[in-house]
């Protein structure tokens, strides 16, 4: 049995299902994330876990003891809300030491574990400020050093970093990261960013209409994606849509391609998968291969985006941006490897 | 002339209004607390401090004046048991009847104070609601005295003033944030605990904003002291309106009215200072 099992949640408002029926078993020290769209019932899942709200359905167990019914206050899971939620009306220190005062610790206790959470997350020295005194990176720190200080069984960020700019928001990836495996705590993270995910976690799932669409590493899901929604979510994606040619094999742009023919389905490539090569050149063993026209090329920093049209349709390649881009206009073959070819059904209107 | 120049042109109309009905008649009122009352008790025009002097050597208004502080005091602390939960639960609910609750709650407004206290004295009165319950229960064998006296007066105050005071506490409740009770929860407080240490420390400045408002309005209710107090009941107001006009003793009830207003003030003043303390 796994250390924290989440089991056939569900949760309804009224006619509409938040949470339809998520299952997740997480390992003692692990990070896992929720990744996925707004809506998509990441955050009502984590507020389950916390005892914020009420599960309809299903139960949650705790290292081998079922909390499903267990009053928030019981169950001693440290929560990083997205407003970081700090009290306004205590210092930096009491709101520290709020969950420790709670849990009757001593004084003298309090006050070293507080200094202790501060060094951790770098604010010694602050213990006294108001949190509206301090800047949005050094909230985000207050609100994580309250959760961590009552040594939580389980972390729970819930979008933490989104209301960070860009650049703190990757420093304090990294740190949250390094704090998370050297306390070896048990991380529950609810994202809709897929780097954050994809950085700060052991494994991802992938969550889609109150469901989990997928469950794995960065690598299973990026480079493996199990639906067409994964796919679509996770990274970018060329999507073709698959016809049958004169002799009932599928193609793509009226060309040839070598997947499976499936009736209303949709051929998907990674952008990065794909190579430019002359229109002349042959098609290698165990490649695919398309041409078309370039359309334009967009130098994007660290890569270029190539634009090629076709017959029926457009697809986008990425360089990398030492290489000498291709002319517009010209005719080019796109040539990726067979293995990276993913079929995937049209969903239903 | 630009229109943003013309713009204050818009506040004519009611500075006439007012300067007709309001400040003159105010001016009339501070002047009026300088004359002297003369022996046959026809006013005097005089620039005199004697009537301050009277007034506010008077026992009768020492007394007055605690009895409206007293009396408003706990009005206000009555009316403020029951507004504070009241909107807590129209400012939490998200209940698709919150509009309707809230008309519901704030309805006395609504009623002219006359209509109220006749309405208390079906209630209260000696072959009331509650005496007449009470006693066909047989936990009374006389009634109650409930109206006619300061009983009767607290309760019909601190019910006129809960509406005010519900929406002044809902226009206080701005930095109650769900989401730090939440915190407080997932970090072990108990929903009373959290209660205690969150949301009433961060209600604090709209129960000081209510408990100012209700107190004022108490110390200038009138019809509410003077008809369910059944003439028992003695208060700052009553007094001013009986020297107006029973004793026609303007310079006095001039007196006492500046005099409350300046104790108003000063409360007022104080409760400002109060707010502003617990807002940071």
């Amino acid at each position: 049995m796994s250390y924290l099992e989440l089991s056939g949640l569900q949760k309804r408002y009224g006619n509409s299902v938040a949470v339809d029926d998520v299952s997740l078993a997480v390992e003692q020290g692990e990070s896992v994330a929720l990744l996925g769209p707004s809506g998509c019932g990441k955050t009502t899942t984590l507020r389950m876990l916390a005892g914020l709200i009420e599960p309809n359905r299903g139960t949650m167990t705790l290292d081998g003891s079922e909390i499903t019914q267990l009053p928030a206050h019981k169950r001693n899971m440290g929560y990083v809300f997205q407003s970081y939620a700090l009290f306004p009306h205590l210092s930096v220190a009491r709101n520290i030491a709020f969950g420790l005062e709670e849990r009757g610790v001593g004084r003298a206790e309090i006050a070293k574990r507080v200094e202790e959470a501060l060094a951790l997350v770098r604010l010694a020295g602050m213990e006294q400020r108001r949190p509206k005194e301090l800047s949005g990176g050094q909230q985000q720190r207050v609100a994580l050093a309250r959760a961590l200080v009552i040594q939580p069984s389980v972390l729970l960020l819930d979008e933490s970093l989104s209301n960070l700019d860009a650049k703190l928001r990757d420093a304090m990836r990294h740190e949250i990261r390094s704090i998370q495996r050297s306390l070896g705590i048990t991380t529950l993270l609810v994202t809709h960013d897929q780097v954050e995910a994809l950085t700060m976690c052991d494994r991802i799932a992938v969550m889609h209409r109150g469901r989990i669409a997928q469950i794995g590493s960065a690598e299973d899901i990026y480079e493996r994606p199990a639906t067409r929604f994964v796919a679509e979510f996770v990274g970018r994606a060329n999507v073709l849509p698959i016809q049958r040619d004169a002799q009932g094999r599928a193609a793509v742009w009226g060309q040839a391609v070598p997947v499976e023919a499936a009736a209303n389905a949709d051929l998907f490539v990674r952008p990065q998968r794909m190579r430019i090569v002359p229109a002349s050149e042959p098609t290698g063993d165990g490649m695919a291969r398309l041409t078309g026209r370039v359309l334009r090329s967009v130098f994007v920093g660290d890569h270029v985006e190539v634009l090629v049209e076709g017959a029926g349709g457009q697809l986008t390649v990425e360089m990398p941006s030492g290489m000498a881009a291709p002319t517009e206009g010209g005719e080019v073959a796109v040539v990726w490897p067979r293995a990276e070819s993913r079929v995937f059904a049209r969903e239903a209107p | 002339m630009t229109a943003s120049r013309r713009l204050p042109l818009l506040l004519v109309p009611a500075t006439l209004f007012l300067f007709v009905v309001y400040v003159w008649p105010s001016l009339g009122l501070f002047r009026n607390a300088f004359n002297e009352v003369g022996p046959t008790g026809a006013m005097v025009e005089a620039w005199s401090l004697e009537t301050w002097r009277a007034t506010l050597h008077d026992s009768f208004t020492i007394e007055l004046t605690l009895n409206s502080l007293w009396l408003s005091s706990m009005a206000t602390l009555i009316a403020l048991c029951m507004a504070y939960p009241v909107s807590l639960f129209l400012f939490r609910t998200d209940s698709r009847f919150r509009g309707l609750l809230a008309v519901v709650a704030i309805m006395p407004m609504l009623v002219s104070g006359v209509v109220r206290v006749f309405g208390w004295l079906a209630i209260l009165g000696d072959r009331g609601l509650v005496n007449t319950t009470l006693q066909s229960l047989g936990l009374i064998t006389a009634p109650l005295r409930l109206v006619f006296n300061w009983t009767g007066v607290t309760i019909g105050l601190a019910e006129s003033i809960m509406p005010y005071m519900i929406l002044a506490l809902l226009a206080g409740f701005g930095r109650l944030d769900r989401t730090l009770e939440e915190a407080a929860r997932s970090l072990g407080a108990s929903p009373w605990r959290t209660f205690w240490r969150v949301t009433l420390p961060l209600s604090l400045p709209a129960i000081a904003l209510a408990a100012g408002l209700g107190f004022v309005l108490s110390m200038s209710a009138y019809i509410t002291p003077k008809l369910l107090g059944g003439g028992r009941v003695f208060v700052l107001a009553t007094e001013i309106f009986e020297q107006a006009t029973t004793n026609t003793n303007w310079p006095v009830a001039s007196v006492l009215a500046i005099y409350t207003l300046l104790l108003l003030l000063a409360l007022l003043a104080l409760s400002n200072l109060l707010a502003r303390r617990l807002q940071r």
